[in-house]
């Protein structure tokens, strides 16, 4: 048998070495011996996603191994998440995500997706090609903490700009974080249309979000 | 050699030899350079040029007036290939080029293969062609560039992306018989314009990038697939050039073995440095568009000249330009090359 701190370690390094199925089984064997689900996910498959958040800005794994790996996390993280003890005084931190009008490219912000749901966010995805108003009213139904939009095009890069002025225009400005990202995308860009913050990949865009909201380990949103 | 013709300029650049100044160009496709301001003047207009053989050889010439740039560039979107192959386009308004909507397979297993000459018989191709015959007919001192998505960017157009790249690790045979399929289409579809009277192709291949895919896999699927097409090309007795997105750190090494004429960069790329990996060799580039579209002539003229100080061949805007770019900016551009 399995000791629960093996168990993490496997679920770590199934993350890390793209293996999907091993890491469905690995959260199977967690349930059996009835370890805590929740400490799987955070000590075992989050770790490992951070893991990997390093070895892709140390451009030892690229996009292709970045999914593969989120694969892997998201089969253990289904198994796992039914069995979630409830905590009502769990924080949650939601983040409304999408490719701004224009664009339809959202390789990108699937990254960002998957690294902010590995940091424990409640992600609302909008999808590609979404108007400013979409964004505004996605954040206020949910009640998100920060809006982030993503685009590859130097065309849709205005769009991006329309998003925070509407916010402004509606007086909204403030109860939302602006976070853009992308690969035309740079901080005095994001400086000059007054953007909360800009993150240079997937997994400084996790890092920035967190500290956006003010904390260093967010507790999972529960099953 | 001050009455040099365009095309001949970039047909002696492109077989390295020495001209008096570099071309200033725009290949269209991905880097279309039919923008708003011109369709606004000559009342020709997106989306309803992209089917018109004849739409698209009167814009071109509008286009190529207003900007200065020195070709002739079609299409003006990299959904040619993607449609005939079976995926949904999107073919946007007015102020924006067309787009995949959908992509018809969702695995590289379930791609069907089609008799790669009968497929570059059909969508707009014929259209495409028609224009590029007229155009090379009626002006024929200008170089028509004939824009073609590159293998992996137009398989990521028919098999979902982000599957696509994952398939690349888990289904490899199936992902190199997609890229192998999509090559075949793509030389058929370059013989038809080559025969129609275009004088370069220029691959864009946006998602085979050193960012994207990293080295090995660029080198293993970007480099192999390029090279065929530029080889069918230049059996062809045509030259290619290629663009290549993003930052480029992770794949010079493979770079350097990629056959086209002229390497073409995004503007974060210093492209003395893909000069000196690649042993010399033509580049292109790589005036930032985010400068064309939003800031002011001195930026812009600054820009230009630098590339000029520093001897670049072929001197062009470094990615998709933005359909909203003042034609202005463009002419300043166009105009400090001529000058120089």
């Amino acid at each position: 048998m399995a000791s629960e701190k093996e168990l993490h370690q496997g679920l770590f390094d199934a993350v890390v070495d793209m293996d999907e199925d091993l890491a469905a089984e690995l959260a199977r064997q967690v349930i059996d011996e009835e370890y805590d689900a929740y400490a799987a996910i955070e000590e075992g498959l989050a770790r490992g996603m951070d893991k990997v958040g390093e070895l892709y800005e140390q451009e030892e794994y690229f996009i292709p191994e970045l999914l593969l790996c989120s694969d892997a996390m998201y089969a253990g993280i289904e198994i796992l998440k039914p069995h979630i003890v409830r905590e009502e005084s769990r924080e949650r931190h939601a983040v409304v995500i999408g490719v701004v009008e224009g664009d339809t490219h959202d390789i990108g912000k699937n990254l960002v997706k998957i690294m902010l749901e590995s940091a424990g966010f409640e992600v609302i995805d909008l999808g590609r090609d979404i108007k400013p108003q979409a964004f505004l009213e996605a954040a206020e139904e949910n009640g998100a903490e920060i809006i982030a939009l993503s685009t590859l095009m130097t065309t849709a890069m205005p769009a991006m700009k329309e998003v925070i002025d509407l916010l402004e225009e509606k007086q909204q400005r403030e109860k939302f974080k602006v976070v853009i990202g992308g690969g035309p995308i740079s901080q005095s860009f994001a400086d000059k249309i007054h953007a909360d913050a800009y993150a240079v990949n997937a997994a400084e865009a996790a890092r920035i979000a967190k500290e956006l909201v003010g904390i260093s380990q967010i507790a999972r949103k529960t099953a | 050699m001050s009455d040099i013709s365009p095309k001949e300029r970039l047909d002696r650049v492109l077989s390295g030899k020495p001209v008096d100044r570099p071309p200033v160009i725009c290949p269209g496709g991905m880097m279309n350079s039919a923008t708003t301001d011109v369709m606004d003047e000559c009342g020709l207009f997106f989306p309803e040029v992209h089917k018109s053989a004849e739409a698209m050889a009167r814009l071109s010439s509008a286009v190529q007036q207003r900007t200065g740039f020195e070709n002739f560039g079609i299409p003006y979107c990299m959904t040619v290939e993607a449609e005939i192959l079976g995926s949904e386009i999107d073919f946007g308004n007015h102020d924006c080029e067309p787009k995949i909507a959908r992509e018809y397979y969702s695995h590289c297993r379930e791609v069907v293969q089609k008799n790669p000459r009968e497929l570059a018989r059909q969508g707009r191709i014929e259209a495409i062609a028609r224009a590029g015959y007229e155009m090379s007919r009626s002006q024929p001192d200008i170089p028509l560039i004939g824009s073609i998505t590159g293998p992996v960017s137009t398989a990521a157009s028919i098999v979902d992306p982000m599957t696509f790249l994952k398939e690349l690790r888990k289904d490899k045979e199936n992902a190199h018989g997609v890229l192998d399929y999509v090559t075949e289409f793509l030389i058929e579809y370059a013989r038809v314009l080559i025969e129609s009277g275009f004088s370069v192709i220029t691959i864009a291949d946006p998602t085979a990038t050193g960012e994207i895919l990293g080295p090995k896999m660029f080198y293993d699927y970007a480099v192999p697939y390029l090279n065929k097409l530029v080889d069918a090309v230049h059996g062809m007795d045509t030259h290619a050039i290629v663009h290549i997105c993003g930052r480029l750190e992770a794949v010079k090494e493979p770079l350097a073995r990629i056959h086209a004429d002229a390497i073409s960069t995004d503007a974060m790329v210093n492209l003395l440095d893909i000069k000196e990996v690649r042993g010399g060799g033509t580049v292109m580039g790589n005036v930032s568009t985010f400068a064309l579209q939003l800031q002011g002539p001195e930026v812009i003229q600054r820009v230009t000249e630098r590339l000029l100080e520093n001897k670049i061949d072929i001197i062009s805007p470094a990615c998709g330009l933005s359909t909203k770019t003042p034609v202005e900016n463009i002419s300043v551009m166009t105009g400090t090359v001529k000058a120089s």
